[in-house]
This record gives C-alpha cells, sequence and structure tokens, in this order.
C-alpha cells in the first residue's frame, strides 16, 4: 500500500525539486502509484473547475463539461507524453526509466491540483474587476508545474538544460507521430471488422 | 329573451375568438422562428412577426411589377417602387393603393424616360431621389414630379478613366448631401455634394488579408499571382439613413461577421456591438451558423437594412430570406422570414422598408411586396427597446416580464429586469437575473454591492471576531510562555 511517507514526498519534490527528483531516481523514493493518483486528482480539480467556476471567470458552457472524458482525455495525454518522452530519451542517453518519467509528470501536476478548487472557490466571491487574483493563481500554478516537469525530466535523464528543451521538442515530434500510428491503426482495424462483419452478413443472408 | 342571450353569448365568442387569431397564426408561420443564445446555440423562440399579405402591382392598380429593385416608404407613409424592369416608379398610398406612376420628367426641355432604376429614395421634404442606372445618373425630382438636379459623369482623380458611374442605391441627408451605391465599385459608397459634384468614397471596407495569404502570395511567382483570386473589398448593397444623418450600409460579408455598418458624416463606422455573445462579440450579419455546402448555404448574404428608429435595424438575408432585427447595443432581437414559394416566404427578397410597426419585403422574382404585421412578442420587444433607448429602463421591466412569459429563453429580458431590481436595491434578485442574462459586466456591480451589504451588516461581528481572536492567540501564547518557565524552574 501506499506509504504515509511516500504520499508525502511529492510535497518534498514540489520545493526541492532538483534533490528531490533524483533521489525518485536513484533511491526509488517515488511511487508510480502516487503520481497516478496525482493525474487523477488534477484532472478532477480541472473539470470541477471548469463547471464550478465562479459565473463572473467562467467562459465554459456548462453543457460542454463531462468530466469522465475529461480525466479519461488527461491520463491519455499524460500517457502519450511519457511514452513519447522514454522512446526519445532512452535513444539519446538518458538515465530514467518510464516509471521515472511518470512519476515526474505526476508529482509536478501536484501545484495545479493544490490552487485549482481553492481557486474555484475563490473566484464565488470576485467580482469582474478583481479577477486578477484568480487568474494568477492559476497561471503560476500552471507555470509552476511547467517548470517542475522541466526540472524533473532534466534530472531523472541527468541532461543539461539545453539538451532537455531539444529533448522535449523531439518528444512532441514523437507524440504526434504516436497520434498518427494511434489513428491509423483504429482505422485499419475498423475496416478489418468491417470485412469481417460483411462476410458475416453474407453468410447469414446466404444460408 | 332566450334568443337575446344567445345572440350575446355568440358575439362574445366571436370576439373572444378574434383575440386569438394570432396566436393560432403564431405556430403556423411556413418557417422556424428562433434565435441565437449567448452560447451561439439555436434555440426556438415564438414569432415576432407574421405574414400578413403581399401586394402586386396588379393588386395596387398599376399593372405588373417587373423585376423591382427597391422600396422607399416616405415619411408621410407613401410607398415608392422601383419598378426597374418597367423603367418607373410606382408610388402607393400608405394602404397599397396605387397613387401615381412617375415614368418620365421634363430636362433640358425634353422629355426624358427612366432606363432600368434601381434605387429610389425620397426626403422629408418630398424630393425624390432615382438611381437611373443604365443612364448612368441620379435624378432628383421635386414633389410635384418637375426635375431638379441630374447627378452624372463624377469627375475625380481617383476614379478611374474607364469609370462607368452606374447608380443602383441612393440616399440623402438633410443637407443634401448624396450617397450612391454604383455597380462596380469596390471603394466605398459614392458621397455627392448639395450641388451634385463627387467628394469621395465614404465608408471603405479595409480588406483583410490573412498572414497564411501574404506569405503564400510571396511564394507564388508573378505569373501565379496574375491567376489568383484578387483581394478586392466587398460591395455595399444597401443603404438607409437616420434622421441624424447616420447613413446604414449592409455589405456582403462571406465570413458573417459584419455585414450592417453605420457610418458617421466622415465615413467612420460607428455602429455598436453587443459583447453578448460567447466570442465577443455578437456578429452583426445574421445567421450565426450555416451550412458549408448544398442548398442555401454559405454565410447570410444581406442585401438592405431598414432603421426604423430607436436604434432599431433590420437587415434582410437574400441566401435564407431571413430578416435579422438589431437594436442600438448590437443585440439580435429577433429572427424571422424564409425561403419559399408558400405565402408569406420569399423568391428573391431584394429589398427592405418599415411601414410603421409593418414590415414590407419586395420580392422581384415575384414582383410583389410582402407585409409582416408584428405579433404581440414582436411589438413587446420593440417597445421595451424603444423605451431602454429613451432611457426609461423602468417603464420597460413590465414589457420584459411579459416577453418572458411568451420565451423564457430571452436573455436581454432578464437583462432589463435585472437593472430594475439593481435600481431598486435588491441586490440579489439582480444578481440572480443577469446570470440568467449571461450579464457579467452588471452581475458584478450587483455582486459588489451584495458583498458591500453584507460585510456592512455583519461589521460588529466580524471585528468581534478579530478581536477575540487576536485574545485568544496572545492569551495561547502568554500561557505556553507561563508554562514553559514553570517547566524550566522546575527542572
Amino acid at each position: 500500500m501506499l506509504s504515509r511517507e511516500k504520499l508525502k514526498y511529492p510535497f518534498y519534490c514540489m520545493f526541492h525539486p532538483f534533490d528531490g527528483f533524483y533521489e525518485v531516481r536513484h533511491r526509488e523514493k517515488g511511487s508510480v502509484g502516487v503520481a497516478l493518483l496525482l493525474v487523477f486528482l488534477f484532472g478532477l480539480s480541472y473539470s470541477i473547475n471548469r463547471r464550478f467556476a465562479g459565473f463572473v471567470v467562467n467562459y465554459i458552457n456548462p453543457r460542454s463539461v463531462d468530466s469522465r472524458t475529461e480525466v479519461l482525455g488527461i491520463f491519455f495525454a499524460v500517457l502519450l507524453l511519457a511514452c513519447s518522452n522514454w522512446s526519445i530519451t532512452s535513444l539519446m542517453e538518458g538515465e530514467g526509466r518510464f516509471k521515472d518519467i511518470l512519476i515526474v509528470l505526476g508529482y509536478s501536476m501536484l501545484p495545479m491540483v493544490l490552487t485549482f478548487i481553492p481557486a474555484t472557490v475563490l473566484s464565488w466571491f470576485i467580482a469582474q474587476n478583481e479577477d486578477g487574483l484568480y487568474y494568477l493563481l492559476i497561471n503560476v500554478s500552471v507555470i509552476f508545474t511547467v517548470i517542475l516537469a522541466m526540472i524533473g525530466i532534466m534530472t531523472i535523464h541527468n541532461y543539461s538544460f539545453g539538451k532537455t528543451l531539444v529533448t522535449l521538442i523531439f518528444s512532441f515530434i514523437a507524440l504526434l507521430i504516436i497520434i498518427f500510428i494511434i489513428l491509423l491503426l483504429l482505422y485499419l482495424i475498423q475496416q478489418v471488422y468491417t470485412f469481417f462483419y460483411s462476410l458475416y452478413t453474407e453468410i447469414i443472408l446466404k444460408l | 329573451m332566450v334568443k337575446r342571450k344567445i345572440w350575446i353569448i355568440t358575439i362574445v365568442t366571436l370576439i373572444m375568438v378574434m383575440d386569438c387569431v394570432p396566436a393560432v397564426a403564431v405556430s403556423t408561420v411556413p418557417y422556424h422562428t428562433y434565435n441565437y443564445d449567448y452560447w451561439g446555440y439555436i434555440y426556438y423562440a415564438p414569432a415576432a412577426y407574421i405574414p400578413s399579405g403581399n401586394v402586386s402591382g396588379t393588386g395596387a392598380g398599376s399593372g405588373p411589377f417587373n423585376n423591382p429593385q427597391d422600396i422607399f416608404v416616405a415619411g408621410d407613409g407613401k410607398v415608392y417602387v422601383a419598378d426597374t424592369g418597367n423603367n418607373r416608379i410606382v408610388v402607393l398610398d400608405s394602404k397599397m393603393k396605387l397613387e401615381r406612376i412617375i415614368d418620365s420628367f421634363q430636362y433640358g426641355g425634353k422629355t426624358e424616360t427612366f432606363s432600368a432604376p434601381h434605387g429610389v429614395f425620397v426626403t422629408r421634404d418630398n424630393m425624390m431621389y432615382v438611381a437611373d442606372t443604365n443612364n448612368f445618373r441620379v435624378v432628383v425630382l421635386n414633389g410635384d414630379g418637375t426635375l431638379d438636379r441630374v447627378i452624372s459623369n463624377p469627375t475625380s482623380e481617383v476614379l478611374p478613366e474607364d469609370f462607368v458611374f452606374a447608380p443602383l442605391k441612393v440616399v440623402a441627408d438633410y443637407a443634401e448631401r448624396v450617397y450612391v451605391v454604383a455597380k462596380n465599385m469596390f471603394q466605398g459608397i459614392m458621397a455627392f455634394d448639395e450641388n451634385g459634384n463627387f467628394t469621395g468614397f465614404t465608408g471603405t471596407i479595409k480588406v483583410n488579408i490573412t498572414t497564411y495569404e501574404k506569405i503564400w502570395r510571396r511564394l507564388s511567382t508573378k505569373k501565379q499571382r496574375e491567376k489568383q483570386i484578387q483581394f478586392i473589398p466587398t460591395e455595399f448593397t444597401g443603404l438607409d439613413i437616420d434622421n441624424d444623418g447616420f447613413v446604414y450600409a449592409t455589405n456582403i460579408d462571406a465570413d458573417g461577421k459584419q455585414s450592417v455598418r453605420k457610418l458617421n458624416p466622415k465615413g467612420q463606422d460607428v455602429i455598436k456591438k453587443s459583447t453578448r455573445n460567447i466570442s465577443g462579440e455578437v456578429p452583426l450579419s445574421g445567421d450565426l451558423l450555416w451550412r458549408m455546402q448544398g442548398d442555401y448555404a454559405g454565410a447570410s448574404r444581406i442585401v438592405d437594412v431598414v432603421y426604423r428608429g430607436s436604434g432599431i435595424y433590420s437587415i434582410l438575408d437574400f441566401t435564407r430570406g431571413r430578416i435579422f432585427t438589431y437594436d442600438d447595443e448590437g443585440n439580435l432581437l429577433y429572427i424571422f422570414g424564409g425561403r419559399g414559394s408558400q405565402e408569406g416566404t420569399f423568391k428573391n427578397p431584394v429589398a427592405i422598408e418599415a411601414l410603421g410597426d409593418t414590415i414590407l419585403v419586395l420580392d422581384s422574382y415575384r414582383g410583389e411586396i410582402m407585409t409582416f404585421d408584428e405579433t404581440k412578442y414582436g411589438n413587446l420587444i420593440n417597445e421595451a427597446v424603444r423605451l431602454r433607448y429613451e432611457g426609461d429602463e423602468a417603464a420597460a421591466v413590465e414589457l420584459w416580464k411579459q416577453v418572458l412569459e411568451l420565451d423564457s429563453n430571452y436573455e436581454l429580458a432578464y437583462v432589463g429586469i435585472g437593472k430594475s431590481y439593481l435600481a431598486a436595491g435588491d441586490n440579489r434578485k439582480a444578481m440572480e437575473y443577469f446570470k440568467l442574462g449571461m450579464d457579467r459586466e452588471y452581475y458584478s456591480i450587483a455582486y459588489k454591492r451584495y458583498r458591500d451589504d453584507i460585510l456592512e451588516d455583519n461589521l460588529g461581528y466580524i471585528l468581534t471576531g478579530i478581536v477575540v481572536l487576536v485574545l485568544a492567540g496572545i492569551t495561547v501564547s502568554w500561557i505556553r510562555k507561563f508554562n514553559a518557565s514553570i517547566a524550566e524552574r522546575g527542572l
């Protein structure tokens, strides 16, 4: 089960990203379970923010919010990002394992998990010219997350900053390729399925 | 005695039934009546106007119209029809019966006729301006039919050498400045002074070239560039003018963003756009959604505009034959009309005018004027907007409430009612209504007042709470210190 120490570790990583993520890679301090839990919590708080943010700051059509799709979508996005990053870094002398990448991505979401729901609550009590505070909270947490993820990727692969940027750009290209292949695969599967289905109907009708 | 009673009952019943007729007709208009909500979704609304008849040339008593292109309703209620195919101007009275036909005038000792007149306009002092298209001139006639002046052959450095002046639509303001939409003139509306001298273009529409198109043009060779479509501004299609001399002009916008402009005498567009839309701006271009191909595809093709007073104006969509009405703030008030072959639908709607609260639409294919009467729903909206325009928002509230009874999706009505609650100091109710009307600005005002009230009412408790907390904190720290010192001494 998840130990208390493992649950507390993301907080340590948030404020000591270099040391924290180093120990994730080399001393097994991280936990994939906790990382996935954080991804789930982020998906949830993101969806809650979209649906329940105050009227003044909420430009989302409530009819377009679907929490299940959003949570699953975020899981899918994290998984894709981890896969693409792993596939690139394993070719470019990155030391991190797939597990480490997943943990970095999950743990770096902690600032957003911590601020999205308080920001949502805050948004109920503000007027239109006071929305700066709300957007500040949201933006700071997003930037914090991005910085954490950058540092994390850098640390676990033992990269320089420049190399991290290059690998991230390559990861993005790899991500597009993965999506393309998935779509292609789905299309082909559908073709095969329709072929066998029409075969089946043909036989049924002939019998 | 019994017989008399039956008579009375019959008459009373008849009167009641007669009262219901518009309500019955509402559900049987030959097109969908709808509107767009804040999110840009279509919702079905009651009919604001219902078809009430059609006037053909034969019916009016002038002989059939042939491809008429313009109508104008003068201040005295007379209806002027530019009967283009018959080379004449037909004047009808406000009951749509023939009054006179103008097909010729005396010019330089000779009798001259019109040739395919496409536009007609009449000023308050009964001067008639006719866009005499195929004679390449604008003819100005006095009220008695005698010639006042002729505007032709505009000369200017900005006009090309081979320019042919073929006027299509014409309006004139109180200072007898004349604005003309001419065929193949993309630079803007042509403005003439009271002596008929061309003074320049007004309301020129800037061409927007996207970055993509710029890059593409840069990359292509000169030969390719010649073959590409030229980026020319769109043509103006219709004109109207209000009492203060502001020109309302329509143009074709394939993007469906802005098809109507309100030009001040300097030629600047001063039309107001509403922010009551998720995209940040309500497009002034008819439909928000349209299909990309097939029948009736593409953005609304706005061909004419009528200014109806109190900031309200209606524009006519040729593509789907719909009439869109906006208020002075740029809110879409209601939509009605449609294409088809039933009564009350159009084949080729080309011009729109208003005769009091009746809307007249000219159909060039049928050669008929379709009339539309306002329903209770349309009347309530018109009146409420008029009251708001005059600044009497308090009086508009009752009307907005009645609008909501007929159409509970009408966002403007919620805002109107919310404003009255705000003025009355009922901030909580105001917030509720502004939220329903999707008005964040006023909601914020109401919310701030509401929050201030709560803070003010509970100031005593809040201050007491703070004092108690501070005292508690001091006490706790004092006790801790005390304990620590005891422990120290004990050691």
